[in-house]
Formats: structure tokens, sequence, C-alpha cells
């Protein structure tokens, strides 16, 4: 990627703000600098340009003027995805998402919205709310992340387990293709003659164009909630009890497990009442119709009991519940306390591989002289091993990356996936091999011509490549900025 | 076919398994015979055929169990029909996961009466499971009524392996319930009716069987009032698994079919029309569920629901084409819930305006709609069955909605075009068949945007 000169970006920053405005154009370094890296800080690229778009209109004529100067592009929504894939990995122009954040249209009786894909993910729950309904998918950085962004990485969340992932709510998107032509990929209607190119263009990692327009569907709330949380002394026994509940007949809208090192650090942290002693917890919990609710609970509770749980314990109130949740959704903010760093990794097993894949994923971080642990969505099978180190100690960080590359092989061992929810971005673009073959990958890069032919839009992500172009770690982990500000939480 | 390519074709799976001639029947295709049919035993023979033909340039037909193969054009070449019936082995069933890895020449049938005995199912229920294979079903994105609660093939599909139109063995997505690794090659390969490789295995997420089900239907005097019905349990706490709305032809049948439901044996039809509701879970929380449905309806003029016997659950699958011993013509639509009603009674206005008999049928609550056209006995003209599909095609236009002609004489599929227009999504859909299917020998010219 060739530098520009001072006045080709002259004239650059000119003609963008041309097309969104002069006061929707960054391009001095220092501004630039904000939008280096995402939640995953060991990768840092810097843009030429961050435009901030408000129309499909904008969105297109920005894409068709990168076509034009044959500049790399690529959308970013909060930037707090977690594998590098909004970085400006060649330079290029950056279009932040986040001035496209309305709701357009809800239509109750059709249970969808129309939302923009800055809209943050939390805010379209909070907006149909009071009438009754929500939109399912729930990152963990909800708070923060945008309906855009959990498109481009078919973001899950602990309630996956029962409703599924983004893509499982996205009817249809309006899309600037990469060549800026403006597409409708689905509609508002259920499904449509042709290839499902909405559900392809979800998970594409913001490679196959950029969505300006997304229809979601909205879910009634259930009736009722029921949030147990069962404590074992033996992970073993705990990650056994997430088979169990399956085979009592039961899907529960969320099974979390969150291990010893976790727990200790969210009661130092936080106090929600989780037993310090115990070696693991999992937090179940059933959601649906008010009758039947008690029945189910005794199922879970028993298949607990069954499986060796020492105690489960059952939120009486929405008080003890939230208690329950903040266990589990601090704990991020937790291992803060015990350690200077750590990184989370993203990996999927089959569930029953649980037992298993957990005792080595301890065995690979001890005997890379390092400590883990463990907080994720047991259901689903998908683990998020947290490392903690010392970005400060020569080498550690380069330890930590070592680890994460073997954790990911065991994953791919026993049948499972080196990615759930983060996505492949930059981070594992070269652990791609480990689940797939140069055939199926070959495929993949034929689906990405089809949409993305000359390659401009976000390139270097997803596929086998050199990182060359970009600053790649060992540089010392720093908190998010959201993350600074408490606004979000790493999961 | 020249000789020294059966042959080959013969070494490759085995002379028995290779079809010409008079066996040929079966898969003659609205009058079109293929040159030879198929029958690979494993998936390194499907790649070996397809490699072979394909270097020839000869156009490949994946065949399953023929339920669906009269949908979309025909291809406009003799080809070779590529049947998968004898990949129909159970890889992988480990119930504490929640998956199962199938071979996609089972049927439907044969895989869920396998995992029935563990206690699972796949949340899957298209028409004539007998004989739909699992492979077929994916193809042609088939589903049924409980795709109200448990979604649709794209939804359950969590890893697909495919041989390319090269010949080469390709696996998408895998073997867990949660995965962002790469593209999601299942969904591109749902509903593409062969044209851009042919499945061979499937590996799907699926769901324990539930305590208690059971199907109700209540009847009402006016479309009307069901309609608003349906919009009420959608805004109610119940959780159907399936909220299916019937005409009284679809429900009450005609020409002694007994219609969808096999009412017309029992009942004496009412004029307007029938919603069906399913509920599943445990025992008490569907009765809890038949009761209020109950009292809901009630308000809103449906008469007393009935319960109906668990075999009008593939009859509703099969949608409105069950109302006729032989129906001329099955249109299929989609529209916004909020739009079912309408389009059904626009709908049955146009088709009586021309003087013939037509059935709709619905899963209301996701807006998917079928319509099935019958001419009688007469030998058909074509030109008024055309025009009221083509008015239907408006009429679900006009609201935003999309038609598929699923079944017609050819007389008629050329007078009234199979799919929509696709508009510039479709440029997109071209794009992708030119770069996975160069030489364009996966059912060319069956799909949408000439595809």
């Amino acid at each position: 990627m060739a530098t520009l000169t001072e006045s080709r970006k002259r004239e650059l920053r000119r003609d963008l703000e041309a097309i969104v405005g002069g006061g929707a154009v960054l391009s001095d370094p220092d501004e630039l600098l904000v939008y280096e890296s995402d939640g995953l800080t060991l990768f840092r690229a810097l843009a030429d340009f961050v435009v901030f778009p408000t129309s499909a209109e904008h969105v297109a004529a920005v894409v068709r003027l990168a076509n034009r100067a044959r500049l790399p592009f690529v959308a970013r929504g909060a930037g707090t995805g977690l594998s590098g894939g909004c970085l400006p990995a060649e330079g290029g122009i950056v279009l932040s998402m986040m001035r496209m954040n309305r709701v357009l249209e809800v239509d109750y009786d059709n249970q969808l919205a129309v939302v923009e894909p800055g809209l943050v993910n939390l805010h379209l729950s909070w907006k149909v709310g009071p009438k009754g309904y929500y939109y399912a998918p729930d990152p963990s950085s909800q708070q923060a992340c945008t309906i855009g962004g959990n498109i481009a990485n078919n973001s899950g969340g602990p309630h996956t387990l029962k409703y599924g992932v983004t893509t499982n709510h996205v009817l249809g998107l309006e899309v600037v293709m990469p060549d800026g032509e403006i597409v409708w990929l689905g509609g508002k209607t259920r499904e449509a003659p042709g290839y499902d190119l909405a559900g392809v263009f979800v998970g594409s990692e913001g490679t196959f164009g950029i969505a300006t327009k997304v229809v979601v569907r909205i879910l009634k709330k259930p009736q009722a909630v029921k949030t147990m949380l069962a404590v074992f002394d033996h992970v073993d026994r705990a990650s056994e009890a997430v088979s169990a509940i399956i085979a009592r007949g039961l899907v529960p809208a969320a099974v979390e497990m969150i291990d010893q090192l976790t727990i200790q650090a969210v009661e130092d942290a936080f106090g929600c009442g989780y037993p310090r002693d115990a070696a693991a917890a999992l937090l179940v919990e059933l959601d649906g119709l008010a009758v039947g609710m008690e029945a189910q609970t005794e199922r879970i509770v028993a298949a607990c009991r069954d499986a060796g749980a020492r105690e489960v314990r059952t939120a009486r109130n929405e008080a003890e519940r939230a208690l329950l949740w903040k266990g589990r959704k601090s704990a991020f903010g937790a291992y803060g306390r015990v350690s200077p760093a750590y990184m989370v990794m993203d990996g999927v097993i089959p569930r029953t591989k649980l037992p298993y894949v957990l005792r080595r994923v301890n065995e690979i971080v001890a005997a890379h002289g390092l400590r883990v642990g463990n907080v994720f969505h047991a259901g689903d099978g998908n683990l998020h091993p947290n490392i903690l180190y010392d970005p400060r100690r020569p080498g550690e960080e380069a330890r930590v990356v070592e680890a994460g590359g073997q954790i990911m092989k065991v994953c791919a061992e026993v049948g499972g996936s080196i990615s759930g929810e983060h996505g492949i971005g930059l981070e594992k673009s070269d652990f791609m091999p480990f689940i797939f073959s140069a055939a199926d990958l070959a495929l993949m890069q034929r689906l990405k011509n089809a949409f993305n032919p000359t390659g401009l839009c976000n390139p270097g992500k997803v596929f086998p490549t050199k990182k060359s172009c970009v600053e790649v770690g060992p540089v010392a982990y720093q908190p998010h900025a959201i993350e600074e500000k408490g606004l979000a939480q790493r999961f | 076919m020249q000789d020294d390519l059966l042959e080959r074709l013969r070494t490759i799976v085995g002379a028995p398994n290779v079809l010409t001639g008079v066996e040929l029947s079966p898969y003659v295709v609205e009058g079109r015979t293929p040159d030879t049919a198929i029958f690979p035993g494993s998936v390194e023979e499907v790649s070996a055929v397809i490699a072979r033909v394909s270097e020839l340039g000869l156009p490949v037909i994946p065949w399953g169990g023929g339920t669906a193969a009269s949908v979309g054009m025909p291809s406009a070449r003799a080809g070779l029909v590529l049947g998968l019936r004898r990949l129909n082995r159970l890889v992988e069933h480990e119930p504490g996961d929640l998956t199962v890895t199938v071979e996609a020449g089972m049927t439907v049938g044969e895989l869920q009466a396998a995992l029935s005995g563990r206690g699972q199912w796949l949340s899957l229920d298209p028409a004539d499971a007998e004989r739909a294979t699992i492979g077929g079903v994916l193809a042609t994105n088939a589903s049924g009524p409980r795709r109200h609660l448990y979604g649709t093939a794209r939804d359950l599909l969590i890893g697909v392996t495919v041989v390319t139109a090269e010949g080469a063995i390709v696996k998408g997505g895998g073997k867990v319930v949660k995965n962002v690794a790469g593209y999601d090659l299942p969904k591109l390969f749902v509903g593409s009716y062969g044209t851009l490789g042919v499945i061979v295995e499937a590996t799907f997420k699926l769901r324990p069987r539930p305590d208690d089900e059971r199907l109700v239907c209540v009847s009402f005097d006016r479309l009307k009032d069901a309609s608003a019905a349906v919009r009420a349990l959608m805004a109610s706490d119940l959780i159907p698994n399936a909220v299916e709305l019937l005409d009284a032809t679809a429900a009450f049948g005609a020409g002694g079919t007994g219609g969808a439901l096999g009412l017309g044996r029992t009942l004496a039809p009412t004029p307007g029309a029938v919603l069906v509701v399913g509920f599943d879970g445990l025992g008490e929380q569907v009765e809890w569920q038949c009761a209020g449905l109950a009292r809901l309806t009630a308000g809103l003029g449906g008469r007393a629901p009935q319960a109906l016997a668990s075999e009008a659950w593939p009859k509703l699958a099969q949608g409105a084409r069950a109302a006729f011993p032989v129906a001329t013509a099955v249109m299929a639509f989609v529209v916004l819930p909020t739009q079912v009603a309408e389009l059904m009674e626009q709908g049955a206005g146009a088709a009586r305006a021309r003087g013939l008999a037509a059935a709709w049928a619905a899963h209301a609550g996701v807006g998917v709609v079928s319509a099935a056209l019958s001419a009688g006995h007469e030998p058909s003209e074509p030109a008024p069955i055309a025009a009221v599909l083509a008015e239907w095609r408006e009429i679900a236009r006009a609201g935003g909605g999309l038609a598929t002609l699923e079944w017609a004489p050819l007389a008629v599929k050329s007078q009234v075009p199979v799919w929509d227009d696709p508009r510039a999504a479709g440029r997109i859909m071209q794009r992708i068949k030119a770069e996975l299917d160069p030489k364009n020998v996966l059912n060319p010219g069956r799909f949408v945007a000439g595809i």
C-alpha cells in the first residue's frame, strides 16, 4: 500500500468533505489514533481518513470515491469487536457508522423493526420495550456495540442458546456494495426466491459491503423468567451438568459457567454472593410461559444435583436475579483486580467435550507459566478462556498468544470451531487452516470475489495472509476507551 | 450419451447404478428425459462423477426424493440425473451435543425415526417427509407448519458438505451450534436449488422432543375474523408452534379429498375460514395454552376449538394443494403476516371471476402462503390459468410480497414466470453462480434470474 502524498491527501479530503460535509472527515493523525484499534488492542493500524456518513447515499459516494482512488475502505461501528475486524489493515478510509443510528420504523403487528447500522444494540430493546418487545441477540457489549457491527460478526450473547444468533434475527438489509451500488438483500418478508444473500452477508466481517439499513425481528418478552445458580466442587461435574440439563429435554435460555478464579475475582471486586470456595458455578436461566416454570425449574435442579452440584440457588425476585447476572457480567472487569492485563479467547466445542477441553485449557495455560479464568456460554459450548498476564514482563504476551493458538488447536481437534462470536478478523486469519481445507477456503474466496472483486472492501481479513501492513503485537495491553468508561465488558 | 462416458461412469459407481433407456421414466420432468441417471454410493463417487461430466460441460441435475423435481424451469439441455438416494447413512448423532450429521440422501422421515428413539428431533417438518431427502429439503428450502416457532433450514443447518461444479469436496460451517469462522456457506446452499453445488452431507442442531403436543382448530364464519384472531394470538403471551389459516376449500377439501385437515369427511363446511394452532411443551403448558386460545377466539367469532389428530400435521405441510385431487397449478407467496388475509381474499376473488376453483392455506404467523388452482377434470386451456396466476402475483407484489409458481404445466410456465425478478440482487446471484459454476453445468436455467 503506497503512502498518499500530502497534496493527494488534501485533494481527497476535499472530495470526502464534498460528500459528507466539513465536520464529518478526520485526517489529522492525532484524531485518527482513536480509530487505530478495536476491543482487541493487540493490533493497530492507522487510516488515512475517518468519515461519518449519515445516509446510504453518503456511504455509496464515499465507496465510489475509494474505488476511483483505489483506496481500501472499511466500515466501523462502536469498535467493540475483539478480532481486529474493523481495522484499516492497509490504510485508506474508515467509514464510522455511528451517526446513522436511527430506528426508522417499528412494526409491532409484523414483529419487525427497520434500523440504521449505527444504532446501539440495547437501544433497540429500549425503544420497543414499553410495548412488551425486545431484540433477542444480546452480546455482552450490548450497551455500546451497534447492530451493524453485530451483523458483520454475526454476534451472539448469553441467550443465543435458545434464541439463536444475529443471523436468525435479520430479515433483510440495504447494502452499499463494494462497487458503490445500493442493493436490498432480503427484505421484510421471511424469504425471497433466490440465494439467501442476507444470510451470507451476515457474518461476512465487513468484506461483502456496508449495511445501511437493517430489518430485524423483534420478539415478545417472555411471560416469566427463572434464574438459578448451581454450585460445584469440581469443574468436571459442572461441565457434565451442562449435557445433563440438555438430556432432560430442556433448552434453557442461557447456561453460563464461571470458574473459581473468576468467582473469587468477582467476589473481591463486587460481592455478588457467589461462594468463593466453589470450583465452578453454572448460571442457568429459563424463560417462557409462567405455567410450567416450576416444573422445569425442578428438572434443572434435579439434573444439576444428579451431576454433583452441592447447592442450587434460585433467584426469588428481580433483585436476586440481577445480582446473579452481575456476577457473570462483571467478570471481565473483575479480572483487572487480579491481573494487570488479560486476553480473551473465543472457541467452540461440542458440549460433551467440555470436561476434557477445560482440563486441556488449564494444562496449556499452566505450561506457559500463566493463569486462566473461564467464564463462558457453556450451553453452546462457546469457551472464553481469559489468560491473565503482565504486559510489562518481557515475552509474556508472546506466551499468551502462543497458548491461545494451542487452545484453538484443541478446539479444532475435538470437532469445534476457532470462533463462536468474536470473528476471525486479523486475529485468527492464520488459524483458519485448523478447521478449513484449501478447497473450503477457495470456495469462500470465490464467494468473496462475487461481492468484492477488487478486494478494496476491508482487505486483509478472514483469509490466511501475511500481516505485512499491520503492526502486530507484542504491544502492551491497553484497555479500550469504552472499557475505561465502564461502558462495556469483554466476553 | 457417448458409450465411452457411460462406461466410465459405470466403473465409478458400478453398472447397476447407472440407468438408461426405459429405466429413466421416473426421472422425466415436463416431458424431458435425461441422458442417464446415476446413483453414487459415496461422497467420493459423487465427486468423481461430477468431475468427469462437468469437464464435458454436461448438465448435472441433483435428485433426492424427486418431490420438488418439477419446481422451476426444466433444464434446456438434457443431462445427467445425479441421484443421492444411496447416500443415506446417519453419520453421527451425539444426543448430549444436540447435533446430528447425516448424508444428503436420507429421507426426513428416516432421520426423524432415528432421532426419535433418543428423545430428539430435527425441528423441520416439510411435506412428503417419507420421500423428501435431507439434501432436497435443504436445496429447496422446504419447511412446514412448525416453522412458525422453530424457523427453517437456515436456522437449523450448522454445517454442510457439498461437491462443487468441478467435483471438489468442500465443507462449510462445522459441527458446533455456534460458529462464526469463515463465511456462512450453509446459508448459501439452503434454497439454492442445486445450482451452486451438490449437497452430500449436512449437520443440524436438534431439539429435545417435547413432552406433549396438540393441534386444535377453530372455525370462523368470516376469514376476516379468523385473521383478527391470528393477530390477537401473535400479540398474546401464548407461544404456538404453528399458526395456520385455511380457507374453506383448503380446510374441507374439494372432490372428496377432505382437505388439508380431513375435516371434509366429518364436518359440514363453514363458509369462512379455519384457524389451526399447534402447541407443545409440558402437559400443563399445552393445556393452559389451549384454554387460552379458546378464550381468545371465542370473543372474535370463533366456534369451539376442536382437537385434531396428529395425522393433520403432514397434511398442513402440503398446504393448499391437498385441497384438490389434482391441482392444476400451485403458487407460493411470502408477504407480511398482516397481509395474509387480504391476499387470500383477493386471490380467491380473482380465481372466482374466471370460473376457477382455488384453495388457500397459510403459515399465517410468518406470512408464508400457498394457493392451489383447479380447472376440474376438463382439459384445461392455459390462458385463463395463466391470467389468474399473473393476477395473484400482482396482488402479492402490491402488498410488498413475492410469488413463486411452484407447480404448473409447462404451457402455463411459459406464460407466467416461475420466479419473481430479484431485481438488483439478481446480479449478485448471477455473479455468485458464475464464480461457483463457471461452465453452468449445475441445474442450468432452472432458477431465478436465468441461473
